[in-house]
């Protein structure tokens, strides 16, 4: 058995999956602050990133351009919170990244589905303060996180 | 997935003359007509011919939005037209995108109005007698041009209100069949999601009762949203409306209660309110005392106190059913 997969066997695994909005990095900090420096975790950092379907675009290149924008955008995002939390105490290479891009019919059964093949204990979100009506016209990751997640852990920093 | 109308035939101004004085009254033949390039449907006006994969099309008025008050508003890219072969009715639909944004308050959101979504819609739906039925074309200027079956036919809206003389009259003798077909007409926007398409604009106008068969065609895919955490939560919220309004035999709202029942209104709480339209009534128990639990249940998850939301058609239906067999 080498070495890695000694670690990931004891490892308390962490999914923290983040967008581009202020809730998400305080969903960082808060695993920083909380887990830093200490051993037996490690982190994926999971982007998902809703393409828009092809409706929203006028030709193809513009809807390639979009997606290769925000590959960068959140790549880039990605490999910052990834330095937050390496910063905070976290080893070097027990922090992963993880982009996804992808038309899903739910976010959270998306994030639920990475959780699984990544066997993550815990899924950890920012909550984002949206209205009642929003959420019900648009849906919540986290409320649905709540209700749908099993066999896990489910943070949701305020 | 569209057909090429460049392939046209030939018609000279006398045959197509011809073919016009089968299908319309002597007095609304025209002395002259007319071949237009499909490619700007602003050239394309009243009493001209299209022709599209090989067929000639005698165009007619242009289709107007009706409702909310927007009854002169034209669509000059919708316009109903006569297929000068079998005499049919049809709505030919130019390729009209636009982006805009939809706003709900102070909610905004991103939305778009996409030929190729409803081009995409009717080759799923194709031989469904619940949806609208029509074949794409590409126009002269290869933009995809929709030409759809004229449907004849009742919407929603007009048949509930048709119905009864009060609404405990409606609710126990019309209802439950109203109920029944509202339920299969869910189960049609659950095929759509379950091909990963959405409507887009559900609304109880866009839900036509045709006339030639008795069964309800949903219509009108060509509006997209920007959806976010979940899919097909703004085509949930579509169905909790029309379910609201079927149910309250119309809507029923806080202005119509202050005129009528105040004494109701003085018993609402925010809470009883629709989540979205603040004004309007989702607790209808509490208006009619006779609407069972089970039903009203449905209905609150369409209400400011709702905790728990529809996700999914197949969420739905599974408690509308349970509501609807207890009716009968």
């Amino acid at each position: 058995m080498n070495n890695e997969a000694v670690i990931g066997d004891r490892d308390k695994h962490l999914l923290i999956a983040i967008d581009d909005t202020q809730d998400s990095k305080r969903a960082i900090s808060y695993v920083a602050e909380f887990l830093g420096g200490f051993p037996g975790f490690r982190a994926t950092l999971l982007s998902i990133v809703q393409e828009p379907e092809e409706d929203f675009f006028r030709t193809e290149e513009e809807r390639i351009a979009w997606i290769k924008d925000k590959k960068e955008e959140m790549n880039g995002l990605l490999e910052r919170y990834r330095q937050i939390l390496i910063q905070s105490g976290f080893q070097d290479d027990k922090v992963g990244i993880k982009l996804s891009i992808g038309n899903a019919k739910s976010l959270s059964d998306m994030i639920l589905s990475f959780q699984c093949d990544m066997s993550c204990c815990t899924v950890v979100v920012g909550r984002h303060h949206k209205s009642k009506t929003e959420e019900f016209l648009f849906g919540s990751i986290s409320s649905q996180l709540i209700h749908e997640a099993k066999n896990c852990a489910v943070w949701v920093v305020e | 997935m569209e057909k090429s109308s460049v392939k046209t035939c030939r018609y000279s101004e006398e045959e197509l003359l011809e073919m016009i004085r089968r299908w319309v009254p002597p007095e609304r033949v025209p002395s002259r007509v007319f071949i237009k390039d499909t490619a700007d449907f602003f050239q394309v006006d009243y009493d001209d011919v299209v022709v599209l994969g090989g067929v000639p099309y005698f165009v007619r008025n242009n289709e107007r939005e009706g409702r909310f008050g927007l009854e002169d508003q034209q669509k000059f890219w919708v316009k109903r037209a006569i297929d000068l072969k079998t005499g049919r009715t049809k709505i030919l639909k130019w390729a009209f995108w636009e982006k805009f944004t939809g706003r709900i308050g102070d909610l905004v959101y991103e939305c778009v109005r996409s030929p190729l979504k409803e081009a995409r819609i009717l080759n799923i739906v194709r031989g469904r007698p619940d949806f609208m039925q029509g074949e794409t074309f590409m126009d002269a200027a290869g933009n995809p041009l929709r030409i759809m079956d004229f449907i004849y036919g009742k919407t929603l809206e007009d048949i509930t209100l048709s119905f009864g003389e009060s609404h405990e009259d409606y609710f126990f003798n019309h209802y439950p069949g109203l109920l029944s077909e509202f339920v299969t007409a869910a189960e049609s926007i659950g095929f759509l999601h379950a091909n990963g398409e959405k409507h887009g604009d559900i609304r109880r106008d866009h839900l036509l009762k045709d006339t030639a068969t008795g069964q309800y065609r949903w219509i009108d895919f060509d509006y997209n949203y920007r959806h976010r955490a979940n899919k097909f939560s703004y085509d949930m919220f579509g169905l909790g409306n029309i379910l609201i309004f079927i149910t309250g035999w119309g809507d029923v709202t806080k202005y119509t209660l202050a005129q009528d029942n105040p004494n109701i209104l003085s018993r609402l709480s925010s809470d009883d309110l629709n989540i979205v339209f603040h004004y309007r009534v989702a607790n209808l128990r509490k208006v009619y005392p006779y609407i069972p639990e089970t039903l009203n249940r449905v209905l609150m998850h369409f209400s400011a106190g709702a905790r728990v939301y529809y996700a999914s058609t197949e969420e739905l239906l599974a408690d509308l059913k349970e509501a609807s067999g207890k009716l009968n």
